[in-house]
């Protein structure tokens, strides 16, 4: 807004009739258009950048199918190592 | 050296999935019409296409199998099928969360969709056979792999069709070319992992393909010896 | 003996069995008439203009349960007898009793689907275009079946020899018949709505048929000679 902090500084001092409001007229509309816009706007906004439900569940499906995939890996190496030893201890026993 | 390779990439992988999300959540910026739940898009893409690829690489596996007779290429066969389901998965439940969050219609019959669940079906008959089946059942296993990896193209191409004459209004997007820098790391992200997962499972299931011969060895010379045979 | 008359020599033998107690022909046929019913119930309350959705799916469909009991009691039949050992040792080549088989299949589907048809004009009205246009409904029944039998023969053969489970049959039939039965359902419909592209996608069928048939032909004997191989009594032992 004209008048204060940095703006006001490098745009100068206000014109003389304070009666003019204290913004800047954006593309010929009224300051009423400009706020409903702007307010419509950010509730969309809001809205879509809030929406983090979907990704959360997205992401963790997908991170832990190949979890789950992973241990299962670890676990058929394991029952594999087993069966290898057991396999070593009778030809040992033979 | 075999062993190390896997680890090399889940290392790698490791390393650039936190690069990739932070790209897909920073740097792109948040796109207007589908909002965050478009960033699905990033790891839902590369799955699909992953998929596929597995999806051949178990047909030409089986092939090979069936015609030099090879384990090598079995277990690979074996390993890429089951990557085929786990990624298969992994699109088929992400593309309905976006579709559901995006436009409000979790299952389109869009053609990709449908081949892809089929595909899906395909190769889950696969392991289905391959487990259950009876003992001699591995070839009947290989040749469902080279169907299905054959089906693929005819499945999208008739629903193609499909749709062509019989047009909806849905319209799956495509993405303006800022956005695809960020697929790529998610892209190098998956495949490194995927590769590595299905390494290791086909080198587990030569390893037990060699453990089950071992076994009927020593109990072949186990009964040889209770003959009273020399050992 | 060159390979034609050695699958018409199989085939006869096949349908000189059929023709001794008619089993095949009779249940398929009782079958196709009770999915008839059922399907009749089912959808018979659709509006005309929405029956064109519904009745390539029900024809498919119905061919489709048809085929899969039709190739599990073709290759029971054989499996209870042992005669498919016997017919594999035989200086047979396995490409005729590839089609020897697929042909006796597509020969009972042929014969259901003279009377899925007509059973389908008769509960839909929409279906009387069928009628309109016979060559074009036989071409699409004819191009059909010979897919789902192209597959099906190969998988039923292997599942028997392996000393199969027959519920995996279904587990695998319908995954891998679904190109051919999307193909038939896209050209059905589009003969029932008189879509102009309706003969290019015949064109598609045969070329898909084709296709079918020798990829069917090439895998059948791998599928076929598995068997008492080291690693399958390997695999045996882990069950």
């Amino acid at each position: 807004m004209r008048g204060t902090g940095l703006t006001g500084a490098l745009l100068g001092a206000p014109a003389d009739d304070a009666a003019v409001d204290e913004y800047e007229a954006v593309e010929g509309l009224s300051r009423g258009d400009i706020e409903c816009q702007r307010a419509h706007e950010a509730i969309a906004a809001k809205k879509t950048a809030s929406d983090y439900q979907h990704i959360v569940w997205a992401y963790g499906v997908l991170w832990s199918l190949f979890a789950i995939y992973g241990v299962m890996l670890l676990r058929r190496g394991q029952r594999l190592r087993a069966d290898v030893d057991s396999l070593r201890a009778r030809i040992d026993k033979a | 050296m075999a062993r190390t390779i896997p680890i090399l990439l889940l290392v790698i992988a490791a390393v650039v999935f936190p690069l990739s999300v932070k790209g897909i959540f920073l740097d792109v910026g948040i796109e207007r019409q589908l909002g965050t739940v478009q960033k699905i898009f990033y790891f839902h893409v590369p799955l699909a296409w992953i998929m596929m690829l597995f999806g051949v690489v178990c047909g030409i596996a089986a092939v090979i199998q069936l015609r030099r007779e090879s384990r090598a290429a079995e277990a690979v066969a074996i390993a890429a099928g089951e990557m085929v389901i786990l990624t298969g998965l992994g699109v088929l439940i992400t593309g309905p969360i976006w579709g559901h969050a995006s436009w409000g219609k979790a299952w389109t019959w869009d053609a990709r969709q449908v081949s892809t669940g089929l595909l899906w079906l395909v190769f889950v008959a696969y392991v289905l056979v391959r487990r259950y089946g009876a003992a001699g059942s591995e070839r009947l296993a290989a040749a469902l792999a080279i169907f299905g990896a054959v089906d693929v193209p005819i499945i999208y191409y008739a629903v193609k069709i499909w749709k062509t004459t019989h047009p909806s209004n849905n319209v799956v997007g495509s993405l303006p070319p800022e956005m695809w820098a960020a697929l790529w790391p998610a892209l190098g992200a998956l495949l490194a992992t995927s590769i590595a997962l299905v390494m290791v499972r086909a080198r587990q299931e030569r390893a037990e393909m060699d453990l089950d011969d071992a076994w009927v060895q020593a109990e072949d010379l186990g009964s040889a010896g209770a003959k009273g045979e020399a050992t | 003996m060159r390979l034609p008359r050695q699958a018409w020599l199989l085939a006869k033998n096949d349908l000189r069995q059929e023709f001794r107690d008619f089993e095949l022909v009779a249940t398929a046929g009782f079958f196709t008439l009770v999915i008839l019913v059922m399907f009749g119930l089912s959808f018979a309350s659709l509006g005309r203009s929405v029956q064109p959705l519904a009745i390539p799916g029900i024809l498919w469909l119905a061919v489709a349960f048809v085929g899969t009991l039709t190739l599990t009691r073709i290759f029971d039949r054989e499996r209870e007898s042992d005669t498919l050992r016997a017919l594999l040792t035989a200086p047979v080549d396995r490409l005729a009793i590839y089609i020897a088989k697929a042909s006796v299949t597509l020969l009972v589907l042929l014969g259901c689907s003279l009377i899925i048809i007509p059973g389908l004009v008769f509960v839909f009205p929409a279906a009387g275009v069928m009628f309109d246009h016979p060559l074009q409904t036989a071409a699409v029944v004819v191009l059909g079946s010979t897919a789902y039998a192209a597959v099906g023969t190969v998988f039923a053969a292997g599942l028997a020899t392996s000393g199969g489970k027959n519920v995996l049959l279904s587990v695998i039939l319908y995954p891998l018949t679904s190109p051919a039965l999307l193909w038939a359902l896209l050209t059905t419909r589009s003969l029932l709505e008189e879509h102009p592209d309706m003969s290019i996608f015949l064109l598609q069928m045969l070329a898909l048929d084709v296709l079918l048939v020798s990829l069917g032909g090439w895998l059948f004997e791998s599928v076929l000679v598995g068997g008492n191989t080291s690693t399958a009594r390997a695999r045996g032992r882990r069950r």
